[in-house]
């Protein structure tokens, strides 16, 4: 029994100084050791704490969208207006008591992970790079897809920009910052019949 | 076994002639190597992690509430579900199964593309999560339950945020401890055969057999199929340990523990036993540390910034459009600048303080009821319910319990008020919680006037040896 013992604690204690090391910043023994620490953490005990740290977000990031229609007579292709997502997204939380995670997370996650994956040219590192802008596609697929083919047509291309803007200083700060938005604007994305989820038509 | 272990320690308490008196040669070798400090103090806590399952209230409290944020989640997202986690979501079957390749998690989901399996799946992680909040068949509910939450969270993991992730790791935690001691069916039950008058031997529990015949079968014919994330030594939740091997040691060991009640209740009972409150106690260890490591990390990382350090960082949050549900409310509570700071300094304070305070009775539970409810105002304030009943759950387990009885006590009472003839009947939900929590409050009141030493008492009547 104090084998037991002796093992339960050993286990439980380098699995407390697992967590420990991941969560802590990098430092001389996650160095030296680094892929022992990432062999053990991930993937089932990833994990991070740093809410709202070291600095809240101070911006907002409005994702939108706007998409290529080709009509189904061989007229020639309309583009349609931006539609902001993340507004979209804002009206769905307002006076909202349980915000859904399709509301909440799926967008903005879904855009800081593209941002992740992604180098400043928005060109893809790798699968994850590919797969969150297909999963860009497919989000604004299950929202936009009805409305934009209402009159007819298939969704041929689409394009995201992202327009970030500053929260502005508290009223009762002096600072001064400039509260100009900044656009980041991603290259035209063919649409395929991957890029269509549940429910939505291309 | 535990009596032999523990005998050297009682030698040096009482004093070395009567040890020497009373014991052989051998004894008063034990002695001699025990007489310093630190061998006495391993001999003690070696003494007090075998003795018995700690914190019986605390580890239910936690049990029923990841298992109700999880549950409400799950109730919440019913109509997004196909959305979300659907073979067919935004994040695809075939995108998740990308990503899995890569990273090797933990998911059922991906074992067929059939709508029906996903509608099987989610219904299965309801209903686990509700009956491991009721405690029926504890143990193996805490497993589905695990088994539900790795396979939804780990399909769609873009789709999570710190409330998911608190509720991921917990899940495989709880999973080793005995949290269905109180406040549960399986301990009214466990009461019931006790009061029936049985000689301390458990009944056949045909339900419970039923459950174990079917899940192992069900496991053995999944890894015949040779379906993903099952394999003996890889991908698992301990190196060189995999999901295969993990699920058919705990199934062996739950079908062991109900052999032995049954028909070895000497030796072989108490080895499990005292097997089961080791890893109970080690489990509760890691779980109170991880509760700390999140406070540590969200204070000193806060620390670093300079929107904490200035007393503005408050603000901005309540001005994402993600997180400000009720602009109002946050209008107001933005006009006043020495409110801004005070909660963001209390926050930082609180936080960074915390881990330190847990060896001390009276300032932890000032910290740990400022902590909770600043998650209950976050729940309102920034839109994120769930977060914060998954925040409010691990700050539980630092609970004192006298507290919990008294919770219990009055849970109780309200339940009497509503259903009159509570106990008796099939209980629901609080009902069951109420169920132990009436006899335990009891117990607990009469108690009170002791005051503070009490926070340690446990269930009387051993009737933690009766619940696996």
């Amino acid at each position: 029994m104090a084998t037991a013992a002796g093992g339960i604690a050993v286990a439980a204690l380098v699995h407390i100084a697992m967590m420990f090391l991941h969560v802590a910043p990098s430092n001389t023994v996650t160095k030296a050791h680094g892929a022992a620490v990432s062999d053990y953490v991930y993937p089932e005990y990833e994990q991070n704490w740093k809410l709202f740290a070291p600095n809240p977000l101070q911006q907002n990031i409005s994702v939108q969208v706007r998409a290529e229609i080709r009509p189904g007579d061989g007229g020639s292709a309309r583009t349609t207006g931006w539609t902001d997502l993340t507004a979209l997204d804002g009206r769905a939380i307002h006076h909202n008591f349980f915000p859904s995670h399709t509301q909440q997370n799926e967008l903005r996650r879904g855009w800081e992970s593209f941002v992740g994956s992604h180098d400043a040219q928005n060109r893809p590192n790798g699968t994850r790079g590919e797969l969150t802008e297909r999963y860009l596609r497919r989000i604004a697929m299950g929202r936009l897809g009805a409305e934009w083919t209402a009159h007819g047509g298939t969704v041929d291309r689409m394009e995201f920009r992202s327009v970030t803007t500053p929260v502005g200083p508290p009223p009762w700060s002096s600072e001064k910052i400039s509260d100009k938005p900044v656009y980041r604007v991603l290259p035209w994305w063919p649409v395929t019949v991957d890029d269509v989820p549940e429910g939505a038509s291309k | 076994m535990t009596t032999h272990s523990t005998e050297p320690r009682h030698a040096s308490d009482t004093g070395g002639a009567d040890a020497q008196n009373a014991h052989d040669a051998q004894d008063a070798q034990d002695y001699v190597v025990q007489d310093t400090w630190i061998e006495r103090a391993v001999g003690r806590g070696f003494a007090r992690v075998t003795a018995g399952p700690m914190a019986p209230y605390q580890t239910a409290v936690i049990r029923i509430g990841f298992a109700a944020t999880w549950l409400f989640f799950l109730l919440r997202e019913w109509p997004y579900r196909h959305e979300l986690y659907g073979p067919d979501g935004v994040w695809s079957l075939d995108m998740a199964r990308r990503l899995l390749g890569s990273n090797g998690a933990f998911s059922v989901l991906v074992w067929s593309d059939g709508r029906g399996w996903f509608e099987l799946v989610y219904a299965l992680a309801m209903i686990s999560s509700a009956l491991l909040m009721l405690g029926w068949r504890t143990r193996t509910m805490s497993v589905l339950f695990m088994i539900g939450v790795l396979s939804l969270q780990n399909r769609s993991v873009f789709l999570g945020d710190g409330g998911d992730n608190v509720i991921h790791l917990m899940s495989m935690y709880l999973v080793l401890t005995r949290c269905g001691q109180v406040w549960s069916l399986d301990a009214r039950r466990a009461r019931r055969t006790a009061a029936a008058g049985a000689d301390g031997t458990p009944g056949r529990d045909v339900t419970g057999v039923l459950l174990w015949s079917v899940l192992g079968p069900a496991l053995a014919l999944a890894q015949l199929l040779g379906l993903y994330g099952l394999e003996w030594t890889a991908n698992g939740p301990f190196p060189h340990v995999g999901w295969g091997l993990a699920l058919w040691v705990l199934w062996l060991v739950h079908g062991a523990w109900w052999w032995v009640r049954r028909y070895a209740p000497g030796e072989p009972r108490t080895v499990l036993n005292t097997l089961a409150d080791l890893a109970h106690n080690g489990a509760l260890l890691v779980i109170m540390v991880e509760v700390c490591l999140i406070y540590a990390t969200a204070g000193w990382y806060k620390i670093q910034g300079n929107r904490w350090q200035d007393g503005t960082a408050v603000f901005y949050p309540m001005h994402l459009d993600y997180f400000s549900p009720w602009p109002e409310l946050s209008a107001l509570l933005a006009g006043s600048g020495l409110l801004i700071m005070l909660v963001t300094y209390g926050t930082v304070i609180v936080q960074v303080a915390f881990p330190f305070t847990v060896f001390n009775r009276r300032v932890k539970n000032v910290l740990l009821v400022a902590m909770i409810l600043e998650h209950l105002s976050i729940a309102v304030l920034l839109g994120l319910p769930f977060f914060s009943l998954a925040m409010v759950a691990a700050d539980a387990v630092f609970l004192p319990t006298n507290f919990l009885r008294w919770l219990g006590g009055r849970v109780a009472a309200v339940r009497d008020r509503l259903i009159p003839g509570g106990p008796a009947r099939p209980a629901s939900g609080e009902a069951a919680g109420g169920a132990a929590g009436a006899a335990d409050g009891a117990a607990g009141d009469e108690g009170k006037p002791a005051g503070g030493p009490g926070a340690r008492t446990r269930e009387s009547g051993g009737g933690h040896t009766l619940v696996g």
